[in-house]
């Protein structure tokens, strides 16, 4: 289907979509393209996983991915020091062998707080994203397959919601909501959803007639059955390669409302905020560590995802692969 | 055509009430916002003034329409700090912004565009893994990092001003804006030089761009005539939505550059817990990205003619 | 299985890093490195430098600095140094105080009290004018000692007055003048106190004791809030441009001394959280002439400055300490007080955070004040955490209460406070509600009846005599609140009240003998801080600044921690 969805209001919002899923493919990326249409049958997990295996980098980032993970799930037990421990004689020390990343500004072991915030990163990106992909799987599907009132009031309330700018939205909820991560958690899921509902709402309208459909409801299914048995697990890939993306985006989110001082407590050595507290040292040679470990702790994390949302992407659809 | 005109401003009108209707409830709803909130005591005068001004001893849905009547006289109330009006803080760091955003798009649109075509256009050569190499990494970079770099490096040097300077330093705008920019420009300027790649190699394998080849046309107006403005269709739709965020203010570069911009003042006002001034940078901003998704809405329908129809 | 290859390799690999790492339990945190001194009971000491060599001035010259957005720069009101800068720029008092506490002429070329120091007579030099050609005579004195002490002024400062006869019958309105200033001549101004005060010349040097013109009108005229017209070596080039600048120039026609060398003063004013890391960033880059430093690179910054003579580092009249709120709960009682101040390892964050640069307190009063200083005076200033704990149990403050903990921010503060949050969370067993605000805040949070906890807070002289510790700090009327309901206006926001120590300090700043009033200061400080611990000492004040000694000659830290703008020039 390449012709805009009907009913769909403004074609925009399917580029919104694209824009927003900040990750245009490695071969095709306009935005009709960028939303594949699963096919009963095109393949089950093994054909999936075929074609992913053969995309290198998406390869990498899985790698990448997994290995946050199980750092994450880890942390407890492989971090050398207590990531929290302070000690004032310590402060800003270079890599050595007792710390193999150096100390950070207050003397805590900087390699366990990158650990630490390793551990923070994931849970908070992937809570993130389950609660954004529930909520947002839910309106879009919903949206979809009643149409009408419920699509346009939806559709409005994405609208409203997309207008807020992430960082100022997210400030402005953290500082309703009180301080702290489950602040940052709500305020990124209130911002975050939108493209969940309407890439889930797009797979679900053009699904929704589909013939597969069209024959169970002949041998008498239900809707709810038909939503869920039917259309949903074809829906879902679209869904699920922007929710990949998301994580990325919401770590670099909350780093960034670290970095303002926002959110995070300024003694949790979350990597936003240890990049915020090296700032008397950015000009001082010899102490490059300071922001240089969360930095690019903060950009593994988020290229891992990203490639594996790519490769996912180009493995749900063989249509796109070619050329 | 004017149908469509009309039937989306009304939406977006309809979206801009609706958003400050949620600022409003986030903030006047839970209490007097312009009172102490523990840790910030604002002077009793202003803080009267403003909840007169407010009408706040009001019934909630009266003082929404007194919140919207003054938003739309562009009167935020006076703020906690120095007793100014808000409007005319804000009249002052907006133009800043704009500025800011329109270079930050064209450069960003200039550099993504070239290397997304020269990418799509020389496949699988030595251009084409660098651009690709360079914007797979540029996407994961935070803004925040790069305008680190920049401040720290390069702020000082040359024709870039430094960073903090005095606030009697004469600095061009032109010079000012520079540095900013081209943090904000790095990172867009990867996902326009991908979204660009791609879109070009769609369309190149199109059937009408096989039949222009296949007439025997040189390349070059094959790409450049044919080929090169339908692939621009999303870059355009990007670039618009790009635009749209930028104006709300980059918080976080205006911070690092200390550039005089709404984002600057938004992240003082937090720091300050200015309450009128947090308030009305984000009506501003939402303001700023709804009218600016309108516009390219409507471009969207001028180029294509099918979305007016639907 | 090939399907597994890349995910299984990846994590094979990952655990088996990890189980290898794992075998490790955590190390402790607290080692201190090679070549650091563990147990020193003595602070490794930053010197201080001496003065500049004087040269010759020129005109001519643009000095420039980042300060923070001051609180007011009128007169009625200056209150922080960075405010006290601008108003000592613009504005000579009757006398003024050299960088060491020495007074001399400012206005005034003599001062002479009577037999018991109850009456003051103070002789002007005259024909000195303002800067808008108004003559600065004893009315122009009297009119701006009445702008403070109205009752309606808002001034957070006008205790200074506090002795004038008459300023109790200003302050709760029944007065409209200060009855005990004469200005009948106006070469001559007469000042009848209240009590006795031996030393009251020293505060004429204040801020809140400059004179004004006529068209200052009163206290809350905001055009001259931001436009003050004073007497000063240097007048305002343009109204203050809140959160941008303040930018000063030369006053050619100053006439109460010598006239400054410099054309210009540009004050820059930067971001209230990041305010000495602006000023450091500003300094290296060439920006700003004089700067403070983010505490964490002071080592770094004297490193690089201190062999190009670029450095400056002074033992101040000053202590850093917490204000604690003594009439609420949970630090109501002695014994509290006692264990909060006995769980700080001062020494531990005079060598970490401080790096070695700030000195524990030993006692209230700077060691500046020969006469008057007892080394020891507090004895809960040293580390015993087991006594702490001994006497948090009698104070019933049990593991889990909350104590809240208050500074201001952008001023280097973050590191220590955290390191005093997490020594008595772990030395005692509290919670700290440890919160950074902005200074302007922090003070009106302090003045709150409801307030409680500790405050960070520090001291500077605003006159070189031990009664503006103790009787501005610590005595029943420095509260300046009519009752426990009322908001404290005074600078003893924690509200220590103790009528012995009160008497004892009456007496000293009545006692003409200096030998015999430091004796009765060293008796209060006795009962405010050996017994009572009215506020809790922390570390004596040291301040260091790094400036551009390049360009300009004269630079020096005057008496208020600021440059000294009427001396400096171009070399």
């Amino acid at each position: 289907m390449t012709t805009p969805m009907p009913g769909a209001g403004s074609p925009l919002e399917d580029a919104n979509t694209a824009g927003a899923l900040m990750l245009p493919g490695s071969d095709v990326t306009t935005p009709d393209a960028a939303v594949p249409v699963g096919r009963r049958g095109s393949g089950g997990f093994a054909d999936v996983w075929r074609r992913y295996r053969r995309n290198r980098l998406a390869v990498v980032g899985l790698v990448i991915v997994v290995g946050l993970v199980v750092v994450a799930v880890l942390e407890p037990v492989i971090t050398p020091y207590d990531p929290a421990e302070q000690n004032l004689a310590k402060i800003a020390l270079p890599p050595s062998a007792d710390h193999w990343f150096g100390t950070d500004v207050l003397g805590r072991d900087l390699y366990s707080g990158i650990i630490y915030g390793t551990r923070l990163a994931v849970v908070v990106g992937v809570s993130t994203v389950l609660c954004s992909l529930l909520i947002g799987v839910t309106l879009g599907a919903l949206a979809g397959f009643r149409g009408g009132a419920w699509d346009a009031v939806i559709g409005r309330v994405i609208d409203v919601f997309l207008a807020f700018p992430l960082l100022l939205g997210a400030i402005l909820i953290v500082g309703v909501v009180g301080g702290g991560i489950s602040a940052v958690v709500v305020a990124l899921v209130a911002l975050g959803w939108m493209t969940t509902a309407r890439l889930a709402r797009g797979q679900v309208l053009a699904l929704r007639e589909a013939e597969y459909v069209e024959a169970a409801r002949s041998i008498g299914a239900g809707n709810g059955r038909i939503v869920v048995r039917h259309i949903l697990p074809n829906a879902i890939a679209p869904v699920l390669v922007y929710a990949f993306t998301n994580i990325g985006v919401v770590v670099v989110a909350m780093a960034s409302l670290s970095y303002l001082g926002v959110g995070v407590p300024p003694d949790v050595p979350e990597w936003g905020r240890l990049i915020n507290q090296a700032a008397p040292y950015l000009q001082v040679p010899g102490k490059t560590h300071l922001w240089l470990a969360p930095a690019g702790a903060i950009v593994l994390t988020t290229l891992g995802f990203a490639f594996v949302a790519d490769g996912l992407r180009d493995a749900l659809d063989p249509r796109l692969r070619g050329g | 055509m004017l149908r469509f005109v009309l039937r989306r401003s009304a939406q977006a009108v309809l979206v801009v009430v609706a958003a400050t209707f949620l600022i409003f409830l986030a903030t006047f709803a839970l209490g007097d916002p312009f009172a102490s909130t523990g840790e910030k005591v604002v002077p009793p005068a202003i803080a009267a003034a403003n909840r007169a001004k407010f009408g706040l001893d009001q019934p909630l849905v009266v003082q929404f329409g007194t919140y919207l009547a003054n938003t739309a006289r562009l009167d935020f109330g006076i703020d906690f700090d120095q007793g100014r009006p808000v409007s005319q803080m804000l009249a002052e760091t907006v133009p800043n912004t704009v500025r800011l955003a329109l270079v930050a798009i064209v450069i960003d649109v200039l550099i993504g565009v070239t290397a997304g075509v020269i990418a799509a256009v020389r496949r699988y050569s030595v251009w084409d893994v660098v651009v690709t190499v360079l914007s797979t990494v540029g996407i994961g970079v935070p803004t925040f990092v790069i305008g680190i770099v920049l401040v720290v490096n390069v702020a000082g040097w040359g024709p870039f001003p430094a960073v903090p300077r005095g606030f009697a330093v004469e600095v061009p705008w032109y010079q000012e804006v520079l540095l900013p920019a081209l943090t904000l420009a790095a990172v867009d300027a990867a996902f326009v030089a991908r979204l660009m790649r791609g879109s070009l190699l769609e369309v190149l394998r199109a059937d009408y761009v096989r039949t222009a080849r296949a007439k025997g046309l040189p390349e070059r107006t094959v790409i450049g005539r044919h080929a090169l403005r339908n692939a621009l269709i999303p870059v355009v739709t990007y670039a618009g939505v790009s635009l749209g965020v930028l104006f709300g203010g980059a918080i976080i570069t205006e911070t690092i550059f200390q550039y005089n911009g709404v984002g600057y003042l938004l992240s003082r006002a937090i720091v300050n817990s200015n309450a009128p001034v947090v308030i009305a940078v984000v009506v501003f901003s939402v303001v700023a990205y709804v009218f600016l998704s309108l516009l390219v809405d409507i471009l969207y329908a001028v180029l294509d003619p099918r979305i007016r129809l639907s | 299985m090939r399907r597994s290859s890349a995910v299984g390799s990846a994590v094979a690999l990952t655990a088996a890093v990890t189980l290898v790492l794992a075998g490790c339990t955590q190390r402790s945190n607290q080692d201190v490195p090679a070549g650091a001194d563990g147990a020193a009971t003595t602070a490794a000491e930053y010197p201080e430098t001496p003065d500049q060599p004087r040269v010759p001035g020129r005109p001519g010259g643009t000095f420039r600095l980042g300060i923070v957005e001051p609180t007011a720069i009128d007169p009625y009101n200056a209150q922080e140094s960075e405010g006290i800068l601008v108003t000592k720029a613009l504005f000579t008092g009757l006398v003024n105080v050299r960088p060491n506490g020495e007074i001399y002429d400012g206005v005034a070329s003599a001062w002479t009290p009577n037999a018991d120091c109850s009456q003051w007579t103070f002789t002007l030099k005259p024909g000195t004018t303002f800067s808008n050609g108004e003559p600065v005579d004893s009315a122009a004195f009297k009119r701006g000692w009445e702008r403070t002490a109205a009752r309606d002024s808002g001034s957070a400062v006008s205790y200074h007055l506090n002795e004038v006869a008459g300023f109790d019958q200003m302050q709760d309105g029944s007065a409209a003048a200060l009855s005990g200033v004469d200005a009948a001549d106006p070469n001559t101004l007469r000042v009848a106190l209240s009590a006795p005060d031996c030393e009251f010349a020293l505060r004429t040097a204040a801020p809140p004791l400059s004179p004004v013109p006529t068209v200052a009108g009163p206290a809350g005229n905001t055009a001259y809030n931001d436009l003050p017209i004073g007497n000063g070596p240097f007048t305002m080039d343009g109204p203050w441009r809140h959160d941008t600048g303040i930018r000063l120039v030369r006053n050619d026609t100053y006439g109460a001394g010598p006239k400054a060398n410099l054309d210009a003063v540009e004050l820059t004013i930067t971001p209230p959280d990041t305010g000495a890391l602006t000023e450091y960033n500003g300094f290296n880059n060439g920006q700003f002439d004089w700067a403070r430093m983010p505490v964490p690179v002071q080592a770094q910054a004297r490193a690089a400055n201190e062999p190009k003579n670029q450095w400056i580092s002074k033992k101040t009249a000053g202590i850093n300490y917490l204000q604690v709120q003594v009439q609420q709960p949970p630090l109501n009682s002695v014994a509290a007080r006692k264990a909060i101040s006995m769980a700080i390892d001062r020494n531990a964050i005079a060598q970490g955070v401080f790096q070695g640069s700030q000195v524990p307190a030993t006692a209230f009063l700077p060691a500046s004040f020969t006469g008057a200083f007892q080394d020891g005076v507090c004895d809960a200033c040293r580390f015993d955490p087991v006594k702490a704990k001994e006497l948090a149990a009698q104070a019933g403050l049990t593991a889990g209460t909350r104590v809240a903990f208050q500074f201001n921010s952008g001023s280097n503060h973050d590191e220590w406070t955290a390191a005093v949050k997490q020594q008595l969370e772990r030395n005692l067993g509290i919670a700290v509600d440890l919160t950074g605000v902005p200074f302007r805040d922090l003070l009106t949070n302090q003045r709150q009846p409801t307030a409680t906890g500790l405050f960070r807070a520090g001291w500077s002289a605003d006159y070189p005599t031990p009664s503006n510790f103790l009787a501005s700090l610590l005595t029943t009327k420095a509260i300046g609140a009519a009752t426990p309901d009322d908001v404290a206006n005074g600078d003893n926001r924690g509200r220590y009240s103790n009528p012995v120590f009160d008497e004892l300090v009456a007496r000293a700043v009545a006692t003409p003998d200096v030998a015999a009033r430091n004796d009765l200061y060293k008796q209060a400080e006795k009962i405010a801080i050996g017994d009572d611990l009215g506020v809790i000492p922390l570390v004596a004040r040291q301040q260091f600044r790094l400036v551009n000694t390049t360009t300009f000659g004269n630079v020096n830290m005057d008496f208020w921690e600021n440059p000294t703008l009427p001396e400096i020039t171009l070399r």
